[in-house]
């Protein structure tokens, strides 16, 4: 269970990006962050791995607190932790395999790390994740000889590859094409029942949400406006949410 | 309305200005070279006339051969060595002042000009203030060669690194990977086709360099052109030359080919 109380994040040069946060996700569902462009969520969701350090707050993860933990808790506790990227962020000469092996390198000490060194399970792991996205065949293959679908699958594995009990992910599907973003969705949800994951995706599309988040949050200019199941997501929950856009569109 | 005027014809000012510094510089390149372009057509002929004519490495020289290519390797090699202990210290010193890897502002702020000096103090310069120290032994062909390399690879290697970007690092810190995981697993494979590249690049410079900073120096197949020169053994001189064109064609070529491998 992740549960967030009270974040706030003013960025240097004052703008307010997280005004008094909070909610609480429970493991096995996906959560959709949905909300106007410049609303916050991407600062909220690298808040949650503490890319981004809110000022006050609690992020609490297993009984571990983020916002005040020390750089070796932190590192530990991001293990736990998988992400991923709008631009996949694959190392793209390295093959679809070492990427996803990659997501060991959290468990490793200095040498190992540094060298590259992973045990024959953690090839094998490598190997049935890969499997799993279904790109068994393309595992000795560069990263950079891959579709953009199939490099959203990379990452996945990769995160998948740290078992981790939440996956963050900032709009992985805003540089697909429509079939390979219902794969990527698709394959997000049934991670999320099968592994008991906790997966919460950054959205700007509202019937992409609608159709593979469980839960929704809706954030407007840094608060959390809205906060309940898909289902309960009415339109005036919608006019809520996208208040400003409305707003400038209108005059 | 009034501003907005103002701010045209500051705007039209500015690019008169710019459009007559060019215009300038064109037509003072322009003067310069016509000048040249005559001399050095006519300076290169006579040159090459010359060479052609006194130099033809012809049959008495090639028992200089074994002596040349003895040369040769030593100096090659020096070059080589000299560019792998540079590129070895330019790499750190361009993670520490990168600023996609660099974890020290003080660091940042301080290396990129050092290695600017450093790139910018031609080899020759090095060679002449080493020779002070360290005599006319191959050492100080070396160090010149190392100080130089050092600063054009950590300029080379920095900008590379800051290509790289931060997504890679991202990824790689959001796995919780400690920072020389991320630089070795991550950041050096994303790189290192370029970083190869420019190795390379270093390492056929510094072969052409060595032989003049042979000269310098008083060793390798520098040394023995300048020999051969002075006791007029022109045939034997000739021989050297085309000794070291042939060895520079041979290292560009698999530097080429090399950069094929790697880039595929
Ligand atoms: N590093 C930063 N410095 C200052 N302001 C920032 C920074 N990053 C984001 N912002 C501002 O914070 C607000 C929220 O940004 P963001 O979280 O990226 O929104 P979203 O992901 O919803 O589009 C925006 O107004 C944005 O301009
Ligand atoms: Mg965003």
């Amino acid at each position: 269970m992740l549960t967030v109380t009270a974040l706030n994040k003013t960025y240097p040069n004052g703008k307010r990006g997280l005004i008094d946060v909070g909610f609480e996700l429970q493991a096995g569902t996906v959560t959709a962050i949905i909300g106007p462009s410049g609303a916050g969520k991407t600062t909220l969701l690298r808040s949650l791995n503490r890319f981004i350090t809110p000022e006050s707050g609690t992020i609490e993860l297993d009984g571990l607190e983020l916002v005040g933990a020390t750089r070796a808790a932190l590192r530990q506790a991001r293990r736990h932790i998988g992400m991923i990227f709008q631009d996949y962020n694959l190392i793209e000469p390295l093959s679809a395999l070492e990427n996803v092996l990659h997501g060991t390198l959290g468990d490793k000490r200095l040498l190992p790390g540094m060298m590259g060194l992973y045990t024959h399970a953690e090839k094998k792991r490598a190997m049935a994740l890969l499997q799993e996205v279904g790109l068994a065949e393309s595992a000795t293959q560069p990263a950079k000889s891959l579709s953009g679908g199939q490099k959203q699958r990379v990452g996945i594995a990769r995160a998948l590859m740290q078992s981790p009990q939440v996956i963050l992910c900032d709009e992985p599907i805003a540089s697909l094409d429509p079939q390979s973003t219902a794969t990527i969705m698709t394959l997000l949800a049934k991670l999320a029942k099968q592994k008991q994951l906790t997966i919460i995706i950054n959205l700007h599309q509202v019937d992409l949400a609608r159709e593979y988040a469980d839960h929704i949050i809706g954030i407007n200019a840094g608060r959390c406006v809205f906060d309940d199941a898909t289902a309960a997501l009415d339109d005036a929950a919608l006019a809520r949410i996208y208040a400003q856009e409305e707003a400038m569109v209108n005059g | 309305m009034a501003e907005l005027t103002r701010y045209f014809s500051h705007q039209r000012r500015v690019r008169l200005l710019v459009f007559g510094t060019l215009l300038a510089l064109l037509l003072l390149a322009q003067v310069a070279l016509q000048l040249n372009v005559i001399e050095a057509a006519t300076g290169v002929f006579a040159g090459w006339g010359w060479l052609v004519a006194n130099f033809a490495p012809i049959a008495s020289a090639f028992p200089a051969l074994g002596e040349i290519s003895w040369q040769l390797a030593a100096t090659v090699l020096i070059a080589i060595a000299a560019t792998m202990v540079a590129a070895g210290v330019a790499l750190l010193l361009a993670l520490a002042g990168a600023r996609t890897t660099s974890h020290w502002p003080l660091a940042q702020a301080l290396i990129r000009p050092f290695a600017s000096i450093m790139r910018n103090i031609p080899f020759v310069a090095w060679a002449l203030v080493l020779l002070f120290s360290f005599k006319q032994t191959p050492f100080t062909g070396f160090l010149a060669l190392l100080l130089m390399s050092v600063g054009y690879l950590t300029r080379a290697f920095m900008e590379t690194l800051d290509e790289v970007g931060h997504g890679v690092i991202e990824a790689l810190e959001a796995t919780g990977a400690g920072y020389w995981a991320i630089i070795c697993q991550g950041v050096l494979p994303a790189a290192a086709a370029p970083l190869v590249s420019w190795l390379l690049y270093m390492i056929e410079n510094n072969i052409r360099d060595a032989t003049l900073v042979g000269m310098l120096t008083g060793t390798g197949v520098g040394f023995l052109f300048d020999l051969y020169f002075k006791s007029f053994r022109y045939p034997a001189a000739g021989l050297v030359v085309c000794a070291i064109i042939l060895v520079t064609i041979a290292i560009e070529l698999s530097a080429t080919k090399l950069r094929q491998v790697l880039n595929a």
